[in-house]
């Protein structure tokens, strides 16, 4: 227990220096608030945003537009990819399609998804939606491909049927690629939603960042960096890390050297 | 159906002599179904046009020299951000492998500045820059220098001690070390950070393009949705995906591929 607190001491301590140094900046070089706020006024900022409610407004916004897309793209691309993967020639055939389609994912379609849905959560939703979709269906093809055959026809021969086969050497077999899938698509899903929600809503936390620019509240886009790297660290390293490492070290086909 | 197995069968066979096919051949049926749902107008046609407009509007936005323009500006975008980045992160990238001390310092900040992700700089940028190229520059520069710090990084802790010492009491100096040793043990590393680098960034470079906006592919997809003009949109995202896909998997990939295995650690 000491230990880990430690540890969390040492990871915050150089953190803090840095809010030491940003203070002192502000305060020696006299920095104009238009340029860059000193901390006193993120902080009353944030104050206010608490207290009016608006923080929370935003947060959950963005949050359920990030959830609703990834979950219903998961839903849809595992099945998708395992289909396409079973069979060797389909998914080499497939492949370089999804390739070009997990390589355009995201940000690309935001002019058209914005003409498709108009603005607002309908275009948001598909843009992120598609940058997981693809992604993690590119993933999963790949991950069943990668499965060797032998391990397919020994379960076979053992006398698993599809279901078996499916769930007991298919989709473990293929789980460290699919988890891998989708922290890369949610990396690109959460830029996506940022940009999106620059250019076409008025809600969630890339508008109230982009709202505040047009009033020169540096302390409000400041406040509103700290929260989405707050929250994409607490995703991407406290969830998604931890998860990827350990489906990695149950399923994954680790070589001894 | 006997025809349908005979074009199979040659497809297979000339796709191993041409491998390229492999590639090409995929997006034929594709294709095929796109202009199958526009001339069915399924969707109006104002929505989703068909590949034979996006073709005509390359070859008139290329005539008017329009579109080369665009992407040569968004190309060179994108090299000039990730030079800068590239000549950034990877002195950074080694003195954080290199040394405990400053990696206990710098990985915190390094991991937090990472979360908050390029687009989120835009707007304060803007505040700072206006809408200019240098906005565009430095959020690419951002976007690059992190996959390629940590990268780096992961890549000098990844060369064993042992060979450090060897080359020391073989009477290198510190510096040759650095050279000889460490930068060629952490270079397919560096190329990985560089190709995700490079991938964020030109996503990126897209997003500011369409908030900042003058020129560029970016800008030009924008552009056209204010207009209205969907085909523009297509052309823009089937400019952008081809062009990636050829850098990243004629260029890229293979310079990872081949310094992994000039340079890599593999272990059998």
């Amino acid at each position: 227990m000491t230990q880990r607190l430690y540890s969390a001491f040492k990871f915050a301590l150089p953190l803090l220096l840095l809010l030491i140094f940003w203070e002192f900046c502000v305060q020696f070089f006299q920095v104009n608030a238009r340029v860059f706020p000193s901390i006193e006024a993120v902080f009353s900022a944030g104050l206010e945003a608490v207290n009016d409610g608006s923080i929370f407004k935003h947060i959950t916004a963005s949050l359920g537009r990030v959830a609703v897309g990834t979950l219903l793209a998961v839903l849809v691309s595992i099945p998708l990819g395992i289909a396409m993967g079973l069979n060797p020639i389909v998914s080499d055939f497939l492949s370089p399609l999804f390739r070009f389609f997990s390589v355009l994912a995201g940000i690309a379609w935001i002019p058209i998804a914005t003409l498709w849905f108009g603005y607002g959560f309908g275009a948001i939703t598909f843009v992120i939606f598609n940058a997981v979709f693809f992604v993690v269906t590119y993933n999963t093809l790949l991950g069943v491909a990668s499965i060797p055959m032998p391990l397919r026809n020994a379960a076979a021969s053992l006398g698993a049927n599809g279901w078996a086969l499916l769930t007991q050497v298919i989709l473990p077999g293929a789980l460290p690629n699919i988890v891998t899938g989708i922290r890369t698509g949610l990396g690109f899903a959460w830029r996506g939603l940022i940009a999106a929600e620059m250019i076409a809503t008025n809600e969630g936390l890339g508008y109230m960042l982009f709202l505040a620019r047009d009033f020169y509240k540096t302390e409000v886009i400041v406040l509103g960096m700290i929260i989405i790297g707050l929250i994409w660290l607490t995703i991407d390293r406290l969830m998604l890390a931890p998860l990827e490492r350990a489906t990695i070290e149950r399923w994954g086909m680790v070589r001894r050297a | 159906m006997m025809i349908l197995l005979k074009v199979w069968s040659f497809y297979l066979r000339i796709a191993v002599k041409f491998p390229v096919l492999k590639t090409i051949v995929p997006f034929i049926p594709l294709i095929i179904a796109w202009s199958l749902v526009t001339e069915l107008q399924v969707f109006p046609r104002a929505f989703l046009p068909g590949p034979m407009d996006v073709i005509s509007a390359f070859g008139t936005l290329t005539y008017k020299g329009v579109l080369t323009q665009y992407l040569e500006d968004s190309v060179v975008r994108l090299a000039v951000g990730a030079a800068v980045g590239v000549a950034l992160g990877i002195p950074l990238g080694i003195l954080v492998g290199l040394s405990d001390r400053v990696r206990q310092w710098v990985w915190p900040i390094l991991l937090f500045f990472q979360a908050i992700g390029d687009i989120a700089w835009l707007p304060i940028l803007l505040v700072w820059f206006g809408f200019s190229l240098t906005t565009i520059t430095l959020v690419i520069v951002y976007t690059v220098l992190f996959p390629i710090v940590l990268n780096t990084s992961l890549g000098v802790r990844s060369v064993s001690v042992d060979l450090h010492r060897a080359a020391l009491s073989l009477g290198a100096s510190k510096l040759r070390v650095v050279w000889e040793v460490v930068l060629p043990g952490a270079l397919p590393n560096i190329m990985t950070g560089l190709r995700n680098g490079l991938g964020y960034g030109w996503r990126a470079l897209i997003a500011t393009e369409i908030i900042v906006g003058t020129s560029g592919i970016g800008f030009m997809m924008f552009d056209a949705r204010r207009a209205g003009s969907v085909v523009e949109i297509l052309l823009g995202m089937v400019v952008l995906g081809t062009l990636w896909y050829v850098v990243d998997s004629w260029v890229l990939a293979p310079i990872e591929r081949a310094t992994g295995k000039r340079w890599g650690l593999v272990t059998q």
